[in-house]
């Protein structure tokens, strides 16, 4: 088999420049022509990083017309990802690079790639957001208004349903803290949280499965791939910090793995009282305050809230009958 | 409006679907064009006494698209821009006095998957508040890897407006065979030649193009040579697209002769049979 020719110049600064400019770094797979004469290449497959895997887009120039802007072709399981549909005359077509296409601008294809990424990222999220698992439904809720957190499903008939999130760890500059940095892409240190799709009436959720991802030019430095983080398990636990008036206390939160369906299981723990043996003195775990899986999350916030206002006061009664039977 | 209802398969006559092949495969690079048709409804042969499953099937009745024509721009992005809005003009004027309805459109793309893709998507949606049938997209392409054997690979869609999808459709290539007459009714055996002059030359008094194209004399080509050539490349130009337009005019003529061939073909067959079954009756 001959070996593809060259694209025409034109499209190889742009297809040069996405490689060099782009933050995140972008491979070629192939580049064939389309042609019949075969003279120049005008087409090539490009793996773009997504939520700490890559995914491959079709980039379809015309050689015989090289001032017109490409079109691509996604991936075979993204048949519902129409970055133009539904915005008529305004919306996201108005801003599009495409309105105005300039071939001799080399910044044109990463300016497109860019404007389908972030689209295809909010694809990906709503495509999540639709799944009928409650506890999928629970984490996006509570990510959604982070930024940089990426959101990717496996689908396809001989994969498993699992939900990946990347989420960008540290708020620092790694690159700045590496002298004379020889890193052309920020450096970045992720959580990947891989979650199995669970559907209505199947038995307990599967636990999703930890780890730190980084860039292999950090790996260098830090041996960070080998961290695995413990699995999901029963009884994990969050501590708050709470205050009324001047009584002071923790409160200590024991999650199941069928939260937010099951309430988490409080122990309030004072921060002034102690017991005869010197230890804070605690209450005994409160399982049944209101509770219903069909509240939204703020109403599970607010309702356990309400329930601590009160709570605590009869706990402070407690704290304070304890220290007096002490003397 | 259209009302998307589903289609049960896509018929296209053997001659149409060949003719779009061969276009595309003799063309240099991508090609696009408009597909023209009409909607049938096939008598169903599954008619049950059942009160309850007669008004199931009528809810849902099995439509048949028929291509039966086409227009092949020998380009791409013909009438319409990279983000995949339609140039009405353009578009008016490639329908312009048809006989047949606008049924869906078509690109052929060599070396690439049989998908649609982002622009196509947005073509098919654009066109289909326009049609006033089901908007039917074909898309023939060629294995992105060579091949011993050379494949011609093409797969129709339907654009499902209410959830913004395409729909695959089989297709059912017609061709004659012994009982084809009842089946092969609906087709016409025209097709016109690709469109040579942009668009913006349709509209231009003929007579005052015709004196263009006369006045220039061969001699005047030497001029091409030396200093003063880039004045002389643009008259040049001129009369390159005026020549085009020419063209174009004359297979505009050869198409409504032909048609009317074909008018005349199908007359005088009538004629025949009226002549032969008036024979039958006075024997």
């Amino acid at each position: 088999m001959a070996a593809d020719p060259i694209l025409p110049p034109l499209i190889t600064a742009q297809l040069n420049y996405l490689l060099s400019h782009y933050p995140l770094p972008i491979k070629v797979e192939q580049i064939w022509s389309g042609g019949k004469a075969q003279q120049f290449s005008d087409r090539f497959t490009l793996l773009i990083p997504l939520c700490l895997d890559y995914i491959k887009w079709d980039v379809i120039y015309n050689a015989q017309y090289p001032l017109v802007a490409p079109d691509v072709i996604f991936g075979v399981e993204d048949e519902n990802f129409h970055p133009f549909f539904n915005t008529g005359e305004g919306g996201n077509t108005k801003k599009s690079c495409l309105c105005d296409w300039n071939c001799k601008d080399p910044t044109m294809l990463l300016s497109l790639i860019h404007e389908l990424r972030v689209q295809y990222i909010v694809y990906q999220r709503k495509k999540v957001g639709q799944l009928d698992d409650e506890r999928l439904k629970f984490e996006i809720s509570t990510i959604h208004p982070r930024e940089g957190i990426e959101v990717y499903m496996n689908s396809g008939p001989d994969k498993a349903e699992e939900v990946k999130f990347a989420v960008p760890l540290l708020d620092m500059d790694l690159n700045k803290l590496v002298l004379l940095c020889p890193w052309r892409h920020q450096q970045k240190i992720y959580l990947q949280v891989i979650f199995p799709v669970s559907r209505k009436y199947s038995p307990a959720p599967t636990a999703p499965r930890l780890k730190l991802v980084c860039s292999s030019e950090l790996k260098a430095l830090f041996s960070i791939d080998d961290v695995k983080l413990p699995a999901w398990l029963d009884g994990m636990k969050a501590t708050f910090f709470a205050s009324s008036g001047i009584f002071t206390f923790l409160v200590h939160f024991s999650l199941s793995t069928q939260f937010p369906k099951q309430q988490p299981a409080l122990v309030l723990q004072s921060s002034q009282h102690f017991n005869s043996q010197g230890t804070p003195v605690v209450s005994p775990p409160l399982i049944d305050y209101p509770w219903s899986p069909r509240w939204d999350v703020l109403k599970m916030a607010e309702r356990i809230f309400d329930f601590l206002v009160e709570e605590c006061l009869e706990f402070k009664k407690y704290c304070n009958d304890s220290r007096h039977q002490q003397y | 409006m259209n009302d998307d209802q589903p289609l049960e398969k896509i018929a296209i006559s053997g001659p149409t679907l060949a003719s779009i092949i061969q276009r595309f495969s003799s063309s240099e690079g991508d090609v696009d064009g408009l597909l023209f048709g009409h909607v049938t409804e096939p008598s169903s042969s599954n008619l049950h006494d059942d009160d309850h499953d007669s008004t199931q099937s009528n809810n849902s009745p099995s439509l048949v698209a028929n291509i039966t024509n086409f227009f092949c721009s020998n380009s791409l992005s013909s009438f319409y821009d990279s983000l995949g809005r339609l140039n009405n003009s353009i578009l008016t004027h490639l329908l312009q006095d048809r006989q047949q309805q606008l049924i869906g459109w078509f690109v052929g793309r060599r070396k690439s998957p049989l998908r649609p893709s982002m622009r196509e998507f947005s073509v098919s949606s654009s066109l289909f508040t326009l049609t006033t049938q089901p908007c039917v997209f074909l898309l023939l392409s060629s294995p992105v890897h060579d091949q011993l054997i050379h494949t011609h690979d093409y797969k129709a869609f339907q654009f499902m407006q209410k959830n913004g999808l395409f729909e695959s459709k089989s297709i059912e290539v017609v061709n004659i065979g012994p009982a084809f007459r009842g089946h092969y009714g609906s087709f016409s055996p025209n097709s016109e030649f690709p469109w040579l002059a942009p668009s913006s030359g349709m509209e231009e008094d003929k007579g005052k193009r015709d004196r263009r194209v006369e006045g220039f004399e061969v001699g005047r080509l030497s001029k091409l040579m030396g200093s003063t050539a880039s004045n002389y490349t643009s008259e040049l130009e001129d009369l390159y697209s005026d020549m085009l337009g020419k063209l174009g005019d004359l297979a505009r003529v050869v198409e409504k002769s032909s048609a009317l061939v074909l008018e005349q073909g199908t007359f005088k067959l009538m004629k025949c049979k009226e002549t032969s079954t008036r024979t039958d009756t006075m024997l």
